[in-house]
């Protein structure tokens, strides 16, 4: 006779309700291993799209996605004609925030030459990619932006031509695409009010440092204010022949002086490392301790179902039940309260996970090892309540 | 031994604690009980009725003296928990005040309780169950909790339990203490008739005046010490 059921039935919606509390806190701690590994992809993703062999960046610095790297764009001639190279693209890459509607837009910019496509979007689910050299866009579905809409962008107004799904930059921001023409205008050029503040603020010092100078200061001031360097990028991302040895060509470059060279993987593990890494430390210890916090309350949960049977208890002792019934009975219901939490936890991921705002990326060695430490919980809470029922003595069945 | 003897306490003692705070609950108590007898043992409260009671059902083990059941020594040396509660799954049952029936089991359940208990299981279990329930006239109430059932009818499926797995002896602490006159003849009726039908000694610990006709011999307990009346 299975006693464990038995009371299941008989208390049925409290245990379920019961069940549904521990399993809300289970979906918890399955979206922690979901948010880490989602963490982990969307630091990745751009890295993988992008399928460069190196990634040439300024001399000691640890790339666009660690820190600021400016190389002069007309690098990539240079690097072009080192033996084993076949492509040698330039890349920007920077973070904005605009508003759109009231609403903040915040999105990661990625400038990227057209003609080569490297470092182009290469998750297009709607319209097209970039086909001209300038004030056309493709971005990432999360920004919420429609084909066609015209998005303000510093100076000009861009086209949105296509929609990628899943393109995030290192800190979760959707992606937009830009020709790298455009994407240095949006970075470095000026408004206009802008450019007479500065070219006023740059006249006012001036005129204070050089009063016997007197057509200098405006002279200087157009060219400082008007004219930044547009030709700047974050990297130029190289593309090897098959036969070509990387670390070879790598170390052709760096001696050049100016650069730093990194393969797709360094720059993964650089990711990793840096940027990503104090998150993952951070979700890990969240995962460890709900871990803890849902043993201490299923445990809890398990002693104060174990109370309320003491006196059935003592009964099953004083009619000679083994310990092995009581035992059963108590551990055959922390784990169908485990499991049934369990059920709700996987069933209301999959229904919602993918509404969060970032990505929650769950797979099934995730589930897995939820059911494992489910189980695992389950036996240790259930400890608790056994030690109680085992001590239960058999007379306390006669004391009424 | 005769085995018409189903329980026999010799020269039985028991003291709680030691030194200042002893406190003697039985003093050298001797007692008998034969196969069909019913029996009851009667006494003010703190005479030392329950724990008479608790050293034959093998809970309390006695300071000393010896507790024989159906010729088995009970406290033995080398008696385990699991020996003792073998035992008593197979030679004693238990009726209390309360009923004391599993609240979350249906009464045919609670009877299939304690045959599940000792290896009496499936369809042969519940038959036996059925049996018993019909027996003690609440087979129509066999699929009803113990909640929905009255005071009387919760008794019946107590003793029904008791009597499951067909015990040489059948303890019953205050058994109609809960109930009103009329119900608890009728159980001291069916005690009558279960001692003569099933062969079991019932021994009833009361301290009920109104139950203590019928009984074949009364026990006396006061300050420990165990007389016979009649």
């Amino acid at each position: 006779m299975n006693l464990a059921i038995r009371d299941i039935k008989y208390g049925l919606g409290r245990f379920l309700l019961t069940s549904v509390g521990v399993g809300l806190l289970l979906t918890i701690v399955l979206s922690m291993s979901g948010i880490y590994r989602g963490l982990i992809t969307e630091a990745l993703v751009l890295i993988r799209d992008v399928k460069a062999d190196l990634w040439v960046v300024q001399r000691d610095t640890r790339g666009p996605f660690a820190e600021p790297s400016r190389l002069p764009e007309d690098v990539r001639y240079r690097i072009a004609i080192v033996p084993g190279v076949v492509e040698a693209s330039p890349f920007v890459l920077y973070s904005i925030q605009r508003e759109r509607k009231g609403k903040p837009l915040r999105m990661t910019v990625v400038g990227y030459d057209i003609a080569t496509g490297t470092g182009g979007p290469t998750r297009i689910v709607a319209g097209r990619g970039l086909a001209q050299k300038r004030y056309e866009m493709v971005a990432d579905e999360k920004l919420g932006l429609t084909l066609g809409e015209r998005i303000p962008l510093g100076l000009h107004e861009y086209a949105v031509v296509g929609l990628t799904r899943g393109m995030v930059g290192s800190g979760g921001d959707p992606v937009a695409f830009f020709s790298l023409a455009d994407a240095q205008e949006i970075q470095f050029v000026k408004d206009n009010w802008a450019v007479r503040n500065a070219r006023e603020r740059a006249l006012t010092a001036y005129e204070r440092a050089l009063p016997t100078m007197p057509t200098l200061p405006q002279t200087l001031a157009r060219q400082f204010a008007d004219n930044p360097d547009l030709h700047l990028v974050n990297a130029i991302l190289v593309r090897l022949d098959p036969l070509a040895e990387p670390g070879q060509v790598a170390a052709t470059i760096e001696r050049w002086g100016h650069f730093t060279v990194f393969t797709s993987e360094q720059q993964a593990d650089l990711m990793l490392m840096g940027n990503v890494d104090r998150a993952r430390r951070q979700l890990g210890l969240f995962r460890g301790l709900l871990v803890i916090i849902a043993t201490v309350i299923i445990a809890l949960i398990v002693y104060t179902m174990t109370l309320d049977k003491l006196k059935a208890i003592a009964l099953l002792k004083l009619i000679g039940a083994p310990n092995r019934t009581i035992v059963g009975l108590i551990l055959q219901q922390a784990m169908a309260l485990g499991l049934i939490a369990y059920g709700i936890a996987v069933s209301l991921g999959e229904l919602t996970f993918d509404k969060w705002p970032r990505l929650v990326l769950v797979q099934a060695e995730d589930r897995l090892l939820l059911l494992a430490v489910v189980v695992v919980v389950c036996v240790l809470a259930s400890a608790l309540g056994i030690r109680r029922a085992l001590r239960v003595e058999a007379g306390a069945a006669l004391t009424g | 031994m005769n085995d018409s003897i189903a329980v026999r306490i010799d020269n039985l003692s028991k003291v709680y604690g030691s030194g200042h705070t002893a406190v003697t609950a039985l003093r050298g108590a001797h007692l008998e009980i034969h196969r069909g007898e019913l029996v009851s043992v009667l006494g003010p409260s703190g005479s030392g009725k329950t724990t008479l009671l608790t050293a034959i059902a093998g809970i309390v083990e006695p300071t000393a003296g010896r507790v024989v059941i159906s010729g088995t020594v009970l406290y033995d040396d080398g008696w385990k928990v699991r020996d003792m509660r073998r035992f008593r799954r197979e030679h004693l049952g238990f009726i209390f005040q309360s009923h004391n029936l599993v609240s979350f089991l249906t009464a045919l359940e609670n009877v299939v309780l304690a045959l599940d208990i000792n290896g009496v299981r499936g369809s042969r279990a519940a038959t036996i169950a059925r049996d018993l329930l019909d027996y003690l006239d609440v087979g129509e109430r066999a699929g009803h909790l113990p909640e929905q059932l009255s005071g009387g009818e919760q008794q019946r499926v107590a003793i029904a339990r008791a009597l499951a797995n067909s015990p040489a002896v059948i303890l019953a602490d205050e058994p109609t203490a809960a109930l009103d006159t009329e119900r608890g003849k009728s159980v001291m009726a069916l005690f009558r008739r279960i001692a003569r039908e099933k062969g079991s000694a019932v021994l009833c610990v009361t301290h009920d005046h109104r139950m203590t006709e019928g009984f074949d011999r009364t026990f006396y307990v006061k300050d420990g010490q165990v007389t016979s009346g009649a």
